[in-house]
């Protein structure tokens, strides 16, 4: 009796996590099965897979996923890249080594409303880039209302968003690294690129596949950007699945349908932690520098 | 350091520079705006200089308009949720850590899950359950959802398996009570663990934005994120100044925040508290 008392504790966060975490959870799946629609209770009814049917054979269900790839496949690698190689300027200086992380890391703590709201000064008609632009006697770029241009826009500030955040991941992996496999390497001789590449790598490695993970399913939940910036246009060339699925919800109010794709969002979440899981070895949460 | 070594570090420190400046200078911009007068955006160093400083547009968002409103609610909500949050957070954390009771694997399992799976899934049957309640549109809307956050429940959990519990089982043999012992024993010494969760519980629910967005219907429920993004998506021209006045008062709270707990920041960071 006494083990049971003492997870009383236990009780104040488990009844919210179950009440607005587990249950809306499980109300989700099971919404996702109805034609639900708030502002007409007569009308909801069972409709089976037909949700998830119509999302499948929806265009724009698809060209939501198909741009989150495009966004993932266009982010990753910069990202990646720069947050690694600003891990190891980072990792490389003692004096002012505090002020140069703080600077790199601090956009990772602002709302990303505010970081939009900047960007999108930057790229207004009348803004920065184009004043800049002007200054050199180049014509003015449509940053946000050019269908070709606004996700690549979008794709720069999300990068500019996210590499010191990635950036502080890879440097507390590198820490780790005990400094006496540095000396041994120095005294055979080996040059920096060499350490780098035969020492560094390999023992951030799972950070690094962390950071992979991490950044995509991120990018399939990218929202307030495509919010603030472009509402989904122009053209549609901005819409996300997130998206789509609160316009689905809350414009249209089809509740079940929203239902049907957050679940499929889910899912593929789900698939790529399993792809991860079991291709690229390891738990993903064991990654981190725990 | 030999003269090669610091030679060589030149290069090094003059990318670190320019590095920073891009990752601050956004930043520098929306203040500097926001401490301009008009609507227009300067665009040239020269304009920066011209424009002058004025507190004009930190005056007009503060007495008139809604600005001051969302400040207060985001505020109520951030003062309310994030005390609650770190009690919880020990309280269950301490439960996880210390009681082998039935059921506690799974409740590790599902809040290590929540902690990676998109949160967009509970937003629909959010809405439906608080407006069944009557709830939408309120302060308790705003604040209930943060409650069960996971992170700071595992991370105290975490915490607490690496504290040693001689002290408690002591307390326990002599008599002392499991509220007593949690109280007066467990929280003065969880202060460094409860700040991470602090911290990051604030900011977490300061910059909180799809949740907000939606349960909330009226103007005067808005918190300072949804109130600037629905501001900025207004069908008239937008005010530059006012909005970038509206976000830097938006990031005030945030830098003293880093500029006080950034060590606590990150380390929740690499525990996996999310943005």
């Amino acid at each position: 009796m006494r083990r049971l008392r003492g997870a009383q504790g236990l009780a104040p966060w488990g009844l919210f996590f179950a009440a607005f975490g587990i249950f809306p959870l499980v109300y989700a799946l099971a919404l996702s099965f109805l034609a639900y629609n708030p502002l007409r209770p007569d009308l909801v009814r069972w409709v089976g897979l037909d949700n998830y049917i119509r999302a499948l054979q929806s265009p724009s269900f698809w060209h939501a996923l198909r741009t989150t790839v495009i966004f993932v496949v266009g982010t990753l690698p910069v990202t990646l890249t720069l947050a690694y190689t600003v891990s190891g300027l980072l990792a490389s200086v003692r004096r002012g080594a505090g002020f140069f992380r703080a600077a790199i890391f601090f956009p990772a703590t602002l709302s990303m409303v505010v970081i939009a709201l900047v960007f999108k000064s930057l790229y207004a008609e009348e803004g920065l880039l184009n004043g800049w632009l002007g200054a050199m006697g180049l014509s003015r770029v449509h940053w946000l209302q050019d269908p070709a241009l606004a996700l690549p826009s979008i794709m720069l500030m999300d990068i500019w968003a996210s590499v010191g955040y990635y950036a502080i991941l890879i440097l507390a992996a590198r820490k780790t690294l005990p400094e006496e496999q540095f000396e041994a390497a120095r005294l055979e001789g080996l040059t920096r690129l060499q350490i780098e590449r035969r020492i560094v790598l390999p023992h951030v490695r799972p950070v690094l596949l962390f950071v992979v993970l991490l950044n995509t399913i991120r990018s399939f939940q990218i929202f307030i950007e495509v919010f603030v910036l472009t509402r989904g246009g122009p053209l549609e060339s901005t819409l996300t699945l997130v998206y789509h699925l609160y316009e689905r919800a809350f414009y249209h109010f089809e509740m079940g349908y929203a239902s049907a794709l957050a679940y499929l969002l889910l899912l593929v979440v789900g698939a790529i932690l399993l792809v991860q899981r079991r291709f690229l070895g390891g738990d993903p949460m064991e990654a981190r520098a725990r | 350091m030999t003269a090669r070594a610091r030679r060589s570090s030149v290069p090094v420190y003059a990318a670190l520079g320019a590095i920073a400046l891009v990752s601050l200078a956004p930043l520098l911009y929306m203040a500097r705006v926001s401490l301009g007068r008009g609507g227009d955006l300067p665009v040239t160093p020269s304009d920066w200089l011209a424009q002058g400083f004025s507190l004009e547009h930190y005056r007009a968002i503060l007495t008139g308009g809604p600005m001051a409103r969302f400040a207060l609610n985001s505020i109520v909500v951030t003062v309310v949720a994030v005390p609650l949050q770190v009690l919880f957070a020990a309280a269950a954390g301490h439960a996880l850590a210390r009681v082998r009771f039935v059921g506690r694997g799974v409740f590790l399992a599902l809040a290590t899950a929540f902690l990676i799976l998109p949160r967009q899934v509970t937003l629909v049957p959010l809405y439906l359950l608080l407006s069944r309640a009557g709830l939408l549109d309120t302060y308790l809307a705003l604040i209930l959802p943060h409650l069960a956050d996971p992170f700071g429940v595992l991370f105290m959990a975490h915490y607490y398996q690496t504290m040693s519990a001689e002290l408690e089982e002591a307390a326990r043999t002599d008599g002392w009570s499991s509220a007593a012992i949690f109280w007066r024993i467990v929280l003065p010494l969880s202060g460094p663990g409860l700040a991470v969760v602090g911290v990051n519980g604030f900011l977490i629910t300061w910059n909180a934005f799809l949740h907000p967005l939606v349960l909330t219907t009226s103007e005067s429920m808005r918190t300072l994120p949804v109130g600037l993004a629905l501001f900025a998506q207004s069908e008239y021209a937008v005010d530059w100044g006012a909005l970038l006045a509206g976000s830097t008062l938006a990031t005030l709270p945030v830098v003293v925040a880093f500029a006080f707990f950034q060590r606590q920041i990150v380390e929740g960071v690499l525990k996996g508290s999310s943005r």
